[in-house]
């Protein structure tokens, strides 16, 4: 599984304060967290008003001077995400385009030739589609945007956009269908989410959250956007693989559990 | 318990075919028809709304209680004219331009039109012009925005000037995930955290 960690996000208040107080140690220490316990990328998002360029950079250098992991640039403007690129130390990810405005045009030709991998979102300028089939119609404009630039299916981290179980009993199943159609068209593509949505309005939303994640993992999703410090979300994730027969020997599972990933720290 | 409490319990529990049930017996039994709304449907979401401000009840409770009510309001609007209908002001809500949440702002609009305000609904990614626009036709005497995200909260400012420079007389509400009493303030509009909550305030202002 793809963690993209999300724990540097300026929509977190904690978050947002040591930003606005450029309060360094605060978004070194998230970023130590998520990279030990594993996280493949670290997601950066400043959501401020203003400055969200200089906000970024100031983030990236705070999280590249204690960790290497690759820097996932969150934000909903495409022009800062791209931007934001020259900040970092290697390749990461783009978080995100969709069909929506010019997004695919101002992202798509500044990583064509790199190695940079971006997360596409099936939504568009009407918005998150209804249907599955529109839905689908969006998924294949965006796979054609990026074969004209030549963005391999494995660098992309398609976003099926999961909507609300509490304002839509059918969020899940319509979520697996399209993961199914996703992956019988691009084998290579992987699938991800932010997850949590599916939860909202609902109490206890761990009980909502711990089985989409492992209904998501059966439908294909290989790439998700959660705390990687959770370790009920960590172990459901390395169960859920092990026991789907993509984690040969369980050694991955073993691993994590050696590593400590599994397990509750102490504070 | 008399009809009215059973058709406001029936609104609180979800139960749309025994809310129309017991308003058709009602009207029957020669009961009025502005008593039928306030004192059995309104009165059931005002319940509603209370509940799930104190987490007592869910989000899916809530779209059920409210389809229960629109249910009863489909069989009693017709029976009574305009002017008997309660209405304490207009609001003009929307979710602002770029961004597309609407749940928040949907329970609002639920929230509102049970505590008797006649709602316009502007739906998602509304242009400032839209705003202003339709605050103007519908005489609005509050115009409410949401946001979920920090970076289209920023629109709100300007929909607060657009209407004023258009010279709208109007009180201005805010609510959604980034949104703080301080950012509220300093924009001149009304915060509210929660729907219930936003029901309150707008009664209040008005």
């Amino acid at each position: 599984m793809i963690i993209i960690g999300e724990k540097i996000n300026g929509s977190i208040p904690v978050v947002a304060k040591a930003i606005a107080e450029r309060d360094e140690s605060l978004i070194r220490e998230r970023a130590k967290m998520q990279a030990d316990a594993n996280a493949t990328y670290i997601d950066c998002c400043a959501s401020v008003e203003k400055n969200e360029v200089e906000t970024l950079k100031w983030m990236i250098d705070q999280i590249q001077s204690v960790t290497d992991v690759p820097i996932c640039i969150d934000s909903p403007s495409a022009q800062a995400c791209v931007d934001a690129i020259p900040f970092c130390n290697k390749p990461g990810l783009i978080n995100s385009v969709s069909m929506e405005g010019n997004k695919v045009e101002t992202i798509f030709p500044v990583i064509a030739d790199t190695e940079w991998e971006c997360v596409a979102l099936l939504c568009d300028d009407e918005g998150i589609p209804k249907s599955i089939e529109r839905r689908m119609d969006v998924f294949n404009n965006i796979m054609e945007k990026a074969k004209e630039y030549r963005i391999a299916p494995s660098r992309l981290h398609i976003d099926p956009l999961v909507v609300t179980l509490s304002t839509d009993e059918e969020a899940l199943l319509s979520f697996v269908e399209c993961c199914h159609q996703i992956r019988k068209a691009y084998p290579d593509v992987h699938i991800t989410s932010g997850l949590s949505n599916i939860s909202f309005g609902l109490p206890m939303r761990k009980y909502i959250n711990l089985p989409f994640m492992v209904l998501a993992i059966n439908a294909g999703m290989d790439s998700a956007i959660v705390d990687p410090t959770n370790t009920d979300m960590l172990g459901v994730i390395y169960g859920a693989e092990a026991l789907l027969g993509i984690d040969e020997y369980c050694l991955n599972y073993i691993e994590a559990y050696r590593d400590g990933l599994l397990t509750k720290k102490e504070l | 318990m008399s009809t009215y409490e059973r058709i406001s319990q029936f609104v609180v529990d979800g139960k749309e075919d025994d809310v129309i049930n017991e308003i058709n017996n009602a009207l029957k039994a020669g009961e009025d028809a502005t008593n039928i709304i306030n004192k059995g449907l309104l009165e059931g979401m005002a319940i509603v709304g209370e509940k799930f401000a104190k987490s007592e009840m869910f989000v899916p409770e809530v779209l059920m209680a409210s389809r229960s009510m629109n249910a009863g309001m489909d069989i009693v609007k017709p029976l009574i004219s305009d002017s008997e209908i309660h209405n304490l002001g207009t609001v003009v809500i929307g979710t602002v331009k770029g961004d597309l949440h609407d749940i928040g702002k949907n329970l609002v609009v639920m929230m509102l039109e049970s505590a008797g305000f006649k709602v316009v609904n502007l739906g998602v990614d509304t242009a400032k012009e839209e705003f202003v626009e339709k605050a103007k036709e519908n005489n609005a005497d509050i115009v409410a925005m949401s946001a979920m995200l920090t970076t289209t909260m920023a629109h709100m400012e300007d929909i607060i000037k657009a209407c004023q420079d258009a010279g709208i007389e109007a009180k201005y509400m805010v609510g959604g995930a980034p949104l703080t009493p301080a950012y509220a303030e300093r924009i001149n509009a009304i915060y509210s955290a929660d729907a219930s909550t936003a029901a309150l305030k707008a009664k209040e202002i008005i």
